[in-house]
């Protein structure tokens, strides 16, 4: 018996007849912060749609605590504590910011704990408390983002997912995201971050996965990829 | 003067029931994206609902209303499966073609069997007279019920936790899929709402005007324009929009015969959407 809560085995799928994903093997340990990287294109995106259920699984298994949930639509998914907060953050855009959040807490298991939750949010993010009644379309781009965050946590995630929770913010509020992710981990929750800011989330996270035309080109730990010669030459420009 | 009083009772009153035939159409529209060309006929089954609820079972329509409500969210919720499910991603062309065929069916087995005969259901509960003006009790009650089934709709959008579902997929379906909610299991129920509210209107409608089996097109065009009025996507919208025409209809009926009324509600569907596209009352 392994504490990995998730184990990707030979993960195939893509879009109509066009195949992104080429055999994906990957593995997510229990209150760890694992990442993916990977250059533009590369498949990540697709990945995460996959693992969610968005996108269907044409051959290989997703397996989540011990079970493979690779026929189960999004929602049961979501049922399960497997939580995204997806890329562009999909807010719903024209419902207050409370409403955000408690929509977040919709599945049974997470309506139990919304109290809770809620408190550990607004400890994270202050400012979301003073902007309850705001309409979270008419937020800021990072604000936008800490609602995103905080509507995963709402679900009382086994694992939360992230799909590139930097992009299109100013340098000052990437460091907040990724300052907010550290706090996460330190509570023990467990995490998959997809990231194009590749020193960052190296320097945060535990192990790594290189994705490259739809496959895992190099895996190992965080630290050990940082010195990787080939990682440094393609993703971190050294 | 009198008769002016009267017009403007008269037109709130029967404003409010357009209204709420309106907000069918609307909330299907809303969550997702759908012209329901199948709303006036659930009109009109609502009204021989009605109808025959009342002459076998003597039960009035204020009565029947809640019945039919839920033989309304019934009968949308399995059509959404059988005519909408497969092409909701379609094309708009495909789901006007699929909720059209879907009217023209029940229209078709509606003149079969019921014949295209006027009826009317008269449940004799006589009028209140205030000063010189007598108003059926039948309308008010249409009115209050209208209010009711509107206020009702709204509490559950906006307080409960399968509401706030709807809402959260109509503004982000693979958003609120993430968050666990089940988005065809909603987008059915939103459906059999929209049906069931319209053949509401259609009972509470059938309570105060004679009807045949091809009236449902009347209304459907009255909540196109309540729709353009009000703006689609908009709940309260669609009761503003309502009174707006019920009030127009009663008031033109003073001086205009009342043959020419739907002409006029063409003409004014027409110009807003020629002047305002987006309906006079629009959020943000
Ligand atoms: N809806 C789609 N239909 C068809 N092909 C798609 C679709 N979305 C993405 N792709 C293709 O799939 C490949 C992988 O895209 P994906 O979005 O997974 O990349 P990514 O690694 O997330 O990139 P980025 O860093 O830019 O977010 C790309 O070649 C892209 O063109
Ligand atoms: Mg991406």
């Amino acid at each position: 018996m392994t504490d990995n809560i998730l184990e990707i085995e030979s993960l195939e799928s893509g879009y109509g007849e066009v195949q992104i994903l080429w055999g994906i093997n990957l593995h997510v340990q229990k209150s760890k912060l694992t990442t993916v990287i990977g250059s533009n294109g590369s498949g990540k995106t697709t990945l995460m749609k996959a693992i969610m259920g968005t996108l269907p699984t044409w051959n290989g298994k997703i397996i989540f605590e011990g079970i493979d949930i690779s026929r189960l639509p999004p929602y049961k998914r979501a049922e399960q504590g497997l939580i995204m907060v997806p890329e562009g953050r999909l807010l719903f855009h024209d419902m207050s910011v409370y409403e955000n959040l408690e929509m977040g807490a919709f599945t049974k298991r997470a309506r139990a704990h919304l109290k809770k939750n809620l408190e550990f949010v607004f400890s994270l993010f202050p400012r979301l408390k003073e902007r309850l009644d705001q309409k979270a379309g008419t937020m800021s781009g990072g604000e936008r983002q800490m609602v995103a965050i905080g509507r995963g946590l709402m679900g009382s995630p086994k694992l939360l997912i992230f799909d590139e929770p930097s992009l299109g913010l100013a340098p000052k509020l990437v460091l907040e995201v990724f300052e907010a992710i550290e706090k996460l981990k330190k509570e023990g929750v467990t995490m998959l971050l997809v990231e194009q800011n590749v020193h960052l989330s190296l320097a945060i996270s535990d192990y790594g996965y290189v994705m490259a035309e739809g496959k895992i080109k190099i895996e190992g730990e965080a630290r050990d990829l940082k010195e990787n010669d080939e990682v440094k030459k393609t993703y971190l420009g050294i | 003067m009198y008769a002016w009083i009267a017009a403007l009772i008269n037109g709130i009153l029967v404003g409010l029931v357009y209204g709420l035939a309106a907000i069918g159409l609307n909330l299907i529209w809303g969550v997702m994206k759908v012209i329901n060309l199948s709303h006036g006929a659930f009109i009109a089954l609502g009204m021989f609902c009605a109808y025959f609820i009342f002459h076998f079972a003597g039960i009035n329509p204020f009565l029947a209303v809640i019945l039919i409500l839920i033989v309304g969210l019934i009968l949308g919720m399995i059509s959404y499966f059988i005519v909408l499910h497969r092409v909701l991603d379609a094309p708009e062309l495909s789901t006007l073609l699929s909720t059209y065929s879907l009217s023209l069916i029940i229209i078709g087995l509606g003149t079969f069997i019921f014949t295209t005969n006027p009826r009317a259901i008269d449940i004799g509960l006589g009028s209140i007279g205030i000063g010189n003006i007598y108003i059926p009790i039948t309308k008010i009650l249409t009115g209050l019920f209208s209010i009711l089934f509107t206020i009702v709709l709204y509490v559950f959008l906006y307080k409960t936790w399968t509401g706030k579902a709807i809402r959260a997929v109509s503004l982000n379906r693979a958003a609120a899929e993430f968050m666990g909610v089940n988005s065809t299991f909603i987008l059915s129920l939103s459906f059999g709402i929209g049906v069931g509210l319209a053949m509401v209107a259609g009972c509470l409608i059938a309570a105060i005007f004679p009807f045949t089996i091809l009236s449902g097109a009347v209304y459907e065009l009255k909540s196109f324009v309540i729709c353009v009025l009000g703006g689609l996507g908009s709940p309260i919208g669609a009761l503003v929009g309502g009174l707006i025409l019920g009030l127009l209809e009663n008031i033109c009926a003073l001086k205009i015969p009342v043959g020419y009324i739907p002409f006029i509600e063409f003409v004014i569907l027409v110009i807003i959407l020629l002047v305002k596209p987006t309906g006079l009352i629009t959020k943000r």
